[in-house]
């Protein structure tokens, strides 16, 4: 997984699994916007939220 | 988590309105209209505490709680201003076979599903000793 930011790629996870899911995932680059992140830009562990409102 | 782990932990949100949910996307939208006037997060809560009233009715009246001016946001939310955006979060998380919510990344390592915070504070400590 690529976590991109407008552009800026931060990191690079490839083929990463789980205990619980214990599946690997594709190569896709993540972007997001800025207003959409909380806490500190340059923190080590980044948590991304794949979510619905309904 | 983010107060726990304060500067060690970022949260990133994307869109995964699912299609079943046919009053999820306009919401999805609303909230980035929050977001380009510097409200997504108190929207995004909002919306969470309200769900599932997500008629247009309801997306108008919670910008105007949050002092939002309605004319410009009702304009956003009406031109689908961000239409793109939250689609282009569906087809990244579509490309991760991320089909449910909610699922998490955290540090790429998937975790399907409302999980517990003890079992968070387990991912985010291996994950920190990684870095170290």
């Amino acid at each position: 997984v690529y976590y991109s930011s407008i552009g800026m790629v931060l990191a690079l996870l490839v083929l990463t699994c789980s205990p619980a899911t214990s599946r690997a995932l594709a190569q896709v680059e993540l972007t997001w916007s800025p207003s959409m992140v909380k806490g500190a830009a340059g923190a080590p562990v980044t948590i991304v939220e794949f979510s619905d409102y309904q | 988590v983010l107060e726990e782990y304060d500067g060690r932990v970022r949260l990133v949100f994307k869109d995964r309105p699912l299609a079943m949910h046919t009053l999820a996307r306009p919401a999805h939208e609303a909230a980035r209209c929050a977001g380009a006037a510097g409200k997504y997060w108190p929207y995004h809560d909002r919306l969470f505490a309200a769900q599932p009233a997500f008629r247009r009715a309801d997306l108008l009246a919670y910008a105007g709680e949050l002092g939002l001016d309605r004319d410009a946001f009702a304009k956003c939310l009406d031109e689908r201003r961000f239409a793109s955006d939250v689609e282009r979060d569906i087809e990244q998380a579509q490309a991760l076979g991320i089909n449910s919510t909610p699922t998490f990344l955290i540090n790429g390592q998937l975790v399907i599903g409302a999980t517990s915070l003890e079992e968070f504070r387990s991912i985010i400590d291996k994950a920190l000793q990684e870095r170290r």
